[in-house]
């Protein structure tokens, strides 16, 4: 299987090859039978990459210890479960999970535009096919994960070996999140590719104006909700395992996946000026190529090692390719764009400062100005070293210090660019849109403060989520009120319909409610408290409301580990609520450790305890709690996020204009056309 | 009398207390908020976690506490506290010790000033810039505005169709 994986992959870069050389002899000639064997060796490189995927995956479920990765990354006794997630636990197995992901993208473009947009789909496959050459490159003669094991035999010749068990998985990416989280994460990254590669073919082609953003907009939003769920499942993961008691380190990788996060969503906003008022043209498609080589910047720090971080399970020498690519990357989008700038002219003129258009530019600065600072404080050891000889860290305070101030604006922009209307926006839309959500705001407050709330950035974060939420509540409530002034419906029925009427629009403002969801939880993180003690059976601790009582501790030998628990009853107002598990764990094959931290999470706060192990003065076991407010409101946020992309990529849902009068004369005259009467019944449509 | 019972009184007090610290266990030692604070501008020097001292916590190691040397370095802070020293004192105390990579964020001195400064150059230069189109399109003449990707004659009408043809062509 190893072979047939190897060669799956050869056969695959050979196909990559011919699809780029093919399409761009394609593009020159507009022979149709190349343009279409082009497209085809795209397709074929797809599903090669697709088999040289599973047949890694086969070699690990069949424990195959003559492969040097499946060595290294997995054991007989690891559970069939994290078997699937040792493909991306190393560098080699992660970097061929980059080209089926991509495949998936790239498969699914080729098959959706086969018969349409035949002046662009060539310029877009080349583009496709160019990235792929280089992740194939680097999969077949750079970091093969299918290299035998070897050893010197004898004679001094290499002999093939098999070994009889592996090294196994790395503990801390044995939890159930590390299944799900690399998987968004990289479904992201990938997905980035395909903006890109319409952006870069539209420029290339001359393509006409809007086209490539109409559609690529749905692309952009799952790639965009992959990264931003991906983002959050690796935050939550770091909660979990790492035993802390945060969720966000600002360590280079983390950062690394937030950047492209970050210029996709100003994408996201700025493409709404090209198609509405075909504005921002050349900004476009510069967003879009930063999003994209952020992306391969992104793996590159990942894998490089130029930066400290605690993903060091994925760095090697690897980051010289990436840095090629890069560079390479970088000219051709420069060339693209020196030579056919002319045609990405902007449009329209802006009619007034206080406009839709002039918050969507203030948006896309915050956003960029949060992400070259993050980049700039993530590089700036590097640097320092460089220029003076001294590594100076750059660590969480310094990126909170900048990135709080930017985040609240970027909240308070949420609240206000709805708000504002297209072209110019009058005295009295202002007061009309603003009135209710800023009062609403200001004694949520003074509320606050009456109730002692004294930390000054939770103190606006929260007056700007109440300020937000009030917006976007309005907006719900003043369209649904239409409707069902119209139709009759109950409130709820007439926002359901609101929504599905312009999912993009009301999809948005969903989303726009999720990110509330999470500054509320970010806000919650300055008031986090921790004590640790060591404790003796009977011991008690008491943080906040609650009383933990050590009742004792017990050995649970399991399957590839050894799990030591503390078994902590948890007391409010002395009534006992629950017993809570904290673990260590030991890991037979690798001889590492684990922890598995036990929360009992409510919206209000989240009581996180941890059995750090025993101390090393006294030898009893120490127990570390937490409470951290309001953190579950991050994660229901994140879900709410994911639930508004999904509604805005629904395609919308027209009503058929008719009034509530004729709909209750159609009722009258039931009898004269069963099924025919009109009504205020709904025909699928887009926007 | 009196003096006797006073010196009585400290003594017991002085045995009750050395008994007490004598009873509680290092590992249970509870460092100060300000040492805390501290904690989390100097960095844990153990060489391995790469954490700031206040929340060392060694993930995947064995122990998964503040380790010694985090440890030690919270002590260092609640001595350098109780000497009634300022933030400031107290880090330039610990960069003299292990030299400037104890920081977790960058000085506000020297060349680690411009990471400081940068955030706000782009701020302020990508606000200029935004400044300048907003001007710029303001400026722009309407005939100007009707131009397509440099064609003239395009029509707000004519561009509106095509708009719209381009949506149909796109829904998918």
């Amino acid at each position: 299987m190893d072979v047939f994986g190897s060669f799956a992959l050869v056969l695959a870069f050979v196909c990559a090859v011919y699809a780029f050389g093919g399409g761009i002899a394609a593009i020159i000639t507009r022979h149709p039978l190349l343009i279409k064997s082009a497209r085809q060796a795209g397709m074929a490189t797809c599903c090669l990459i697709f088999l040289a995927t599973f047949s890694l995956e086969y070699l690990f479920f069949s424990d195959n210890f003559s492969i040097a990765y499946v060595v290294s990354h997995s054991n007989r006794d690891l559970a069939t479960f994290y078997k699937i997630a040792a493909l991306w636990s190393g560098q080699e197995g992660s970097l061929l999970f980059w080209s089926f992901l991509l495949s998936i993208y790239v498969f699914s473009v080729l098959i959706a535009y086969r018969n349409k947009n035949g002046e662009l789909m060539p310029y877009v496959g080349v583009v496709m096919a160019g990235v792929q050459i280089f992740f194939l490159t680097l999969n077949n003669f750079v970091a093969s994960p299918f290299k035998a094991l070897a050893a010197p035999g004898a004679n001094g010749m290499m002999n093939y070996v098999a070994r009889a068990d592996g090294n196994g998985l790395t503990p801390l990416l044995q939890y159930p999140e590390m299944v799900i989280h690399p998987p968004n994460l990289y479904s992201g990254y990938t997905g980035f590719t395909i903006p890109f590669a319409f952006a870069l073919g539209a420029l290339l082609g001359r393509y006409p104006g809007e086209k490539w953003i109409h559609l690529t907009r749905k692309w952009t939003m799952i790639a965009w909700m992959f990264q931003s769920l991906g983002i959050l499942l690796g935050a939550h993961w770091a909660y979990a395992v790492l035993g802390w008691g945060g969720y966000w380190g600002w360590d280079p990788v983390e950062n690394a996946s937030f950047l492209p996060w970050l210029t996709g969503t100003a994408f996201l906003h700025s493409v709404m000026m090209q198609e509405k008022r075909g504005m921002m043209k050349v900004w476009n498609v510069w967003l879009v190529f930063i999003t994209f080589l952020l992306c391969i910047l992104g793996t590159f720090l990942t894998r490089s090692g130029v930066v400290s971080s605690v993903h060091a399970f994925a760095q090697s020498s690897i980051g010289t390719w990436f840095v090629g690519f890069l560079a390479l990357i970088i000219l051709v989008c420069f060339g693209a764009y020196l030579k056919n700038r002319d045609y990405l002219k902007s449009e329209n003129q802006l009619d007034s400062i206080i406009s839709r258009e002039s918050s969507f530019l203030f948006n896309n600065l915050i956003l960029l100005v949060s992400c070259v600072a993050i980049l700039s404080g993530t590089l700036f050891p590097v640097f320092s070293e460089w220029i003076t000889g001294d590594r100076i860290s750059v660590g969480a305070p310094f990126f909170n210090k900048v990135n709080i101030p930017i985040g609240l604006l970027l909240l308070f922009l949420t609240g206000v660019g709805p708000l504002l209307a297209w072209r110019k926006t009058s005295t009295d839309s202002l007061k009309r849109n603003f009135g209710w959500p800023l009062a609403i705001g200001l004694a949520a407050g003074v509320i606050a403060l009456m109730f002692g709330f004294r930390q000054i950035y939770s103190w606006i974060c929260l007056i700007l989520c109440v300020f937000v939420a009030s917006t976007v509540g309005l907006e719900f409530y003043r369209g649904a009120k239409v409707i069902r002034a119209r139709s009759g419906a109950s409130f709820v029925t007439s926002a359901v319909e609101l929504t599905m009427r312009n999912t993009r629009r009301y999809g948005g403002y969903i989303v726009h409610m999720g990110m509330v969801f999470v500054f509320i939880g970010l806000a919650g993180a300055a008031f986090n408290h921790d004590i640790q003690k060591d404790m003796r059976q009977g011991d008690s601790l008491q943080i906040g409301p609650y009383t933990l009582v050590l009742q004792g501790f017990d050995t649970k030998p399991e399957k590839n580990y050894t799990a030591q628990r503390l078994l902590v009853e948890v007391l409010r107002d002395k009534k006992p609520i629950m017993m809570l598990y904290p673990e260590k764990r030991r890991f037979s094959t690798t001889e590492e450790n684990g922890t598995m931290v036990a929360i009992y999470s409510t919206l209000k706060e989240d009581l996180y305890v941890v059995y750090a192990g025993n101390s090393p003065d006294t030898q009893l076991p120490v127990l570390h709690a937490y409470l951290n407010p309001l953190v579950k409101w991050i994660w229901f946020g994140g879900v709410v996020v994911v639930f508004g992309t999904l509604v805005a990529l629904l395609p919308n849902r027209r009503a058929v204009l008719v009034l509530a009068g004729a709909q209750q004369l159609a009722v009258a005259a039931q009898p004269m056309a069963h099924g025919l009467a009109p009504s205020a019944t709904m025909r699928e449509g887009h926007d | 009398m009196i003096r006797v019972r006073s010196i009585a009184a400290i003594v017991t007090l002085a045995t009750f207390a050395i008994v007490l610290l004598l009873m509680t266990p290092v590992g249970a030692q509870q460092f100060s908020d300000r040492a805390k604070q501290v904690g989390m501008k100097i960095k844990c020097m153990c060489g391995t976690c790469d954490m700031a001292a206040a929340i060392c916590s060694h993930p995947g190691g064995e122990f998964s506490g503040p380790c010694g040397t985090a440890k030690m370095m919270l002590g260092e802070v609640d001595q350098h506290v109780a000497k009634g020293e300022t933030d400031e004192q107290i880090l330039q105390a610990f960069v003299r010790e292990y030299g400037p990579q104890v920081y977790t964020e960058p000085p506000k001195s020297g060349f680690s000033l411009v990471a400081w400064i940068l955030p706000s150059v782009y701020l302020f230069a990508g606000a200029g810039v935004v400044v300048f189109v907003i001007a710029r399109w303001r400026k722009r003449p309407t005939q100007q505005a009707s131009l397509v990707a440099g064609v003239p004659g395009f029509s707000p009408e004519m561009l509106e169709r095509a708009r719209a043809k381009v949506s149909r062509e796109t829904q998918d």
